[in-house]
C-alpha cells in the first residue's frame, strides 16, 4: 500500500514530476554518453597500441632499450621463444630485428626504426596489414619484389612521397561531392601544381578559400588532392654486425594509415631476410621477442611468470612500455568517479528540492496520516519511496537513451576529423566509436538508487519532524 | 461497559509569560456506543479536549484511559500504533487520501493492520453500501462532493472497528442536505457497530440529533445532559 500510494504521489503534479525526471534523465544522458565517448577514445588508442604497435608483451636483452644497439641479440633465441611460448595463456610469438636508421629520399630525410619482419607471424599477430591507404601498394603481398619497405603515411609525407595534385580527376570527384562552384573555381588556379607538403598545401588552400570554406571542404580537397609516387625509392641508411655503416634503396610497397603519427612517422617494416641480407645477421637472431597472448586482460597475469622463466632478458609489457596509456587506462576510473559525482550531485539536489515542495505541499495530509495512526517508519518509507522511484526512473530512462544512443553512434561513429591533426598527433582517432561496458550501466544503476535513497532523507526527516496537531490545521 | 475514564484532565499552553488553561480540571466518561456532542463557543477548548482524548496531544497532568490503558504511559511509537488500532478520526475538512480512490481510501487503516485482501475488501464493499456510495468504489476524492468525500472519512474510521470515533466539527464544511445525510449515515453506524461516537461541534443538527451533549465553557465542563 505505502509502495502504490509513493507511486500515485509523484504522478499528483505530473509537470513538476516530469521535469525532475526529465532532468534526471538528461543529466544521466549526458554523463553516461561523454563517458561512452571518452572510454571509446582510450579503449581505440589502447586496441591500436596492443594491435598494431605493441603487442602484449616483448622481450629483449636487458641492455637493448638503451643501447639499441644491432649486436644486443637475444642469446640463445631459440629457448627464450620457446620458454615463453610454453607459459599457458600466451597465444603466439614473433621475432623481431630492431635497428635505429636513417631513410631519405632525394628531397629529405628522417630518423626510423627499421624492424625485420616474419611476414606470416607477423600477419597473425598485428593488423597492421589491414591498414595499407588502397592504392599504395600491399603488404608484401607475393608480388613483393625484394628490397621492399612499408612505411608510414606520416614518414610518407615527410619525405614528399606523398604530394598534393589538383588533377581533373580530383577536380572531377570534388564535384562529384557537392563541393560549390565558386569553390571549385577558387582552386583553379593551383590545378595541376605539386605540393609536397601538408603544411604547403594548407597554407595555399587558406590563401585562395575563406577560413570558412577551409573549415568545410579542405578535408575533403585534401583527399581529393593526395597522390602517391608509385614505387617511390628511398634509402636507408644504418649499420651492420661489424658496426660499418651501410644501407640500401627500397622501393616502398605500402604506406600504412593509423591514428597514431609517431609510429606511423618511426617505423618502417622490411623483410627479415632482407636486413639479414644487409648486416650479416646470422639466421635464428633477432633483438626481439614479441608475444600475443589470449587476451588482453592476461596481460599483467603473465608478465610475472614470464620474467621467471626469463630471467636473464628484460620482459616488458605493453603496460611498462607506454606507462602513458596504462596511466590513461588506470586515469578512467578516476574519470569515471568525477563524472558519477556530478551527474549524481545534480540529480541529489533535484531530488532533495522537490521532495522538500512535496513535504510542504503535503504537510496538512501528512499530518493526517499521522494522526490516524501511520506510523514515522511508513511514512519515512513512503518519502523514500517517491525519491527513489523519481531517482530510478529517470536514471533509467537517461541510461536507456544512452544506450540507444550509443548503440546508433556505435556503427558509424562520431566523426571529428576537424580535431584530427591534435588528436592523431598523440595518437587517438578522430573517429570514435561511443562504447561502455555493462558493468558501467550496473554500477550507475546501484549508484542512482543510493542518491536517490540518500536524497530523500532530508526531506523524509522534514515530514516526521511535523506535529499531526498543527500540520492538520494548516491551510 | 465504559470506553473511555477522564481523570482530573488539565492542558495549559504557555505563550510567552501567558498562560492559557486550555482544559481545566474535566472528568468525564464514555459507554460503549455513545453518541455524544462536545460543544460550546470558540475558545472553549472543545478541539483540544478532542485532540487529548486521540491521543494527538499530551495533557498537562490528569489521566486519559482508554479501555483501561493510560495514554499518557504509552512511548510515541506505541501511542501511534494504539491510536490506529483503537481510535477513527474525522475530520472537518475530510482529509481523505487524494490518489487513493474511495475504497483504497477506506481500505487504507486497514492495510495499516494488515488485514488480509478478502476481508479488506468485504468490509469496504459492507460500509459503501451503509454509507450510500457502492456507486463511487472507485472515484478519487477529487470526483466527489463534498458530502461524500465526509462520508466516505466517516466510513475509513469506522473500518477496523475502532473503539470510539472523534470527530472534529464534521459537518461545518457542509450544506444542510450533505450534512443531514452524514448524520443520519452516523447514527445508524453507531447503531449497528456499537461504536462510540464523540464530536466537537457548533452545529444545532448535530446537537440535536446527539444523544448526549457535553458542554464547555473555558476548559470546564458546564453541563452534561444526557437524554433518552
Amino acid at each position: 500500500m505505502i509502495i502504490q500510494i509513493a507511486w500515485k504521489n509523484i504522478w499528483r503534479n505530473k509537470t513538476r514530476s516530469l521535469i525532475v525526471i526529465s532532468s534526471v534523465a538528461v543529466g544521466v544522458f549526458a554523463g553516461v554518453f561523454a563517458m561512452a565517448a571518452i572510454n571509446s577514445s582510450v579503449v581505440q588508442r589502447i586496441d591500436a597500441a596492443v594491435n598494431e604497435e605493441l603487442s602484449h608483451i616483448q622481450v629483449n636483452s636487458r641492455e637493448f632499450r638503451s643501447s639499441s644497439d644491432i649486436q644486443d641479440l637475444i642469446p640463445g633465441f631459440n629457448e627464450a621463444d620457446s620458454a615463453l611460448k610454453s607459459l599457458p595463456g600466451v597465444k603466439t610469438t614473433t621475432g623481431r630485428i630492431i635497428i635505429r636508421g636513417i631513410a631519405s629520399t632525394s628531397a629529405k630525410s628522417s630518423g626510423v626504426e627499421i624492424n625485420g619482419i616474419d611476414v606470416e607471424k607477423e600477419k597473425e599477430m598485428f593488423t597492421l596489414n589491414n591498414k595499407v591507404i588502397p592504392g599504395t601498394g600491399s603488404y608484401f603481398g607475393s608480388d613483393t619484389k625484394f628490397n621492399s619497405v612499408l612505411i608510414g603515411e606520416k614518414l610518407a609525407k615527410d619525405l614528399n612521397i606523398i604530394r598534393y595534385i589538383l588533377t581533373p580527376e580530383a577536380v572531377a570527384r570534388l564535384d562529384s561531392l557537392k563541393i560549390p562552384s565558386r569553390v571549385l573555381s577558387k582552386l583553379e588556379t593551383i590545378s595541376g601544381e605539386r605540393f609536397t607538403s601538408d603544411k604547403k598545401f594548407n597554407s595555399e588552400l587558406e590563401k585562395l578559400l575563406t577560413s570558412d570554406e577551409t573549415g568545410k571542404y579542405a578535408i575533403h580537397i585534401k583527399e581529393a588532392a593526395w597522390s602517391y609516387r608509385e614505387g617511390a625509392k628511398l634509402i636507408l641508411t644504418f649499420l651492420d654486425m661489424d658496426n660499418n655503416q651501410t644501407g640500401a634503396g627500397f622501393r616502398v610497397c605500402g604506406i600504412f594509415r593509423t591514428n597514431n603519427d609517431m609510429f606511423e612517422g618511426m617505423s618502417v617494416f622490411v623483410p627479415a631476410r632482407e636486413l639479414r641480407a644487409l648486416t650479416g645477421m646470422k639466421e635464428e637472431t633477432w633483438h626481439r621477442i614479441i608475444a600475443r597472448l589470449d587476451n588482453d586482460d592476461l596481460t599483467d597475469k603473465i608478465t610475472e611468470p614470464a620474467r621467471k622463466a626469463l630471467p636473464d632478458l628484460e620482459v616488458l609489457n605493453w603496460k611498462e612500455i607506454s606507462p602513458d596509456l596504462a596511466m590513461i587506462a588506470d586515469f578512467m576510473g578516476q574519470i569515471y568517479a568525477v563524472f558519477m559525482v556530478i551527474i549524481l550531485a545534480a540529480l541529489a539536489f533535484g531530488i532533495v528540492n522537490t521532495m522538500l515542495m512535496a513535504v510542504l505541499e503535503r504537510t496538512k495530509e501528512l499530518g493526517m496520516l499521522g494522526a490516524i495512526g501511520m506510523n514515522r517508519k511508513k511514512i519515512f518509507s513512503m518519502i523514500m519511496y517517491e525519491s527513489i522511484f523519481m531517482s530510478v526512473v529517470g536514471g533509467f530512462a537517461g541510461m536507456g537513451i544512452a544506450e540507444a544512443v550509443i548503440a546508433a553512434t556505435q556503427k558509424n561513429g562520431i566523426n571529428l576529423i576537424k580535431y584530427s591533426e591534435g588528436m592523431e598527433a598523440f595518437g587517438y582517432s578522430a573517429h570514435l566509436f561511443p562504447t561502455i561496458d555493462a558493468g558501467f550501466f550496473v554500477s550507475t544503476t546501484i549508484l542512482i538508487v543510493l542518491t536517490g535513497i540518500l536524497a530523500s532523507i532530508y526531506p523524509a526527516r522534514k515530514a516526521l519532524k511535523l506535529n499531526p496537531v498543527e500540520a492538520i490545521r494548516t491551510e | 461497559m465504559k470506553v473511555i475514564e477522564i481523570r482530573d484532565l488539565h492542558k495549559i499552553y504557555k505563550a510567552s509569560d501567558i498562560e492559557v488553561h486550555a482544559v481545566n480540571c474535566v472528568n468525564l466518561d464514555f459507554q460503549e456506543a455513545e453518541f455524544a456532542a462536545i460543544v460550546g463557543p470558540s475558545g472553549s477548548g472543545k478541539t483540544t479536549l478532542l485532540n487529548l482524548l486521540g491521543g494527538l496531544d499530551m495533557p498537562t497532568s490528569g489521566q486519559i484511559l482508554i479501555d483501561g490503558t493510560d495514554l499518557s504511559m504509552l512511548k510515541s511509537s506505541a501511542l501511534i500504533d494504539f491510536r490506529m488500532r483503537n481510535i477513527g478520526f474525522v475530520f472537518q475538512s475530510y482529509n481523505l487520501i487524494p490518489v487513493l480512490t474511495a475504497k483504497e481510501n477506506i481500505e487504507f487503516i486497514m492495510s495499516l493492520q494488515k488485514w488480509i485482501k478478502k476481508e479488506r475488501e468485504e468490509r469496504s464493499f459492507e460500509l459503501l453500501k451503509a454509507i450510500g456510495l457502492s456507486d463511487r468504489t472507485n472515484s478519487r476524492p477529487a470526483k466527489l462532493s463534498g458530502g461524500q468525500q465526509q462520508r466516505v472519512a466517516v466510513a475509513r474510521a469506522l473500518a477496523s472497528r475502532p473503539k470510539f470515533v472523534l470527530a472534529d466539527e464534521p459537518t461545518a464544511n457542509l450544506d444542510s442536505k450533505s450534512a443531514s445525510t452524514l448524520l443520519e449515515i452516523m447514527e445508524k453506524l453507531n447503531h449497528e457497530e456499537k461504536i462510540t461516537f464523540i464530536f466537537s461541534t457548533h452545529d444545532p443538527r448535530v446537537m440535536k440529533m446527539a444523544r448526549r451533549v457535553i458542554t464547555l465553557e473555558d476548559g470546564k465542563v458546564v453541563s452534561d445532559d444526557v437524554r433518552e
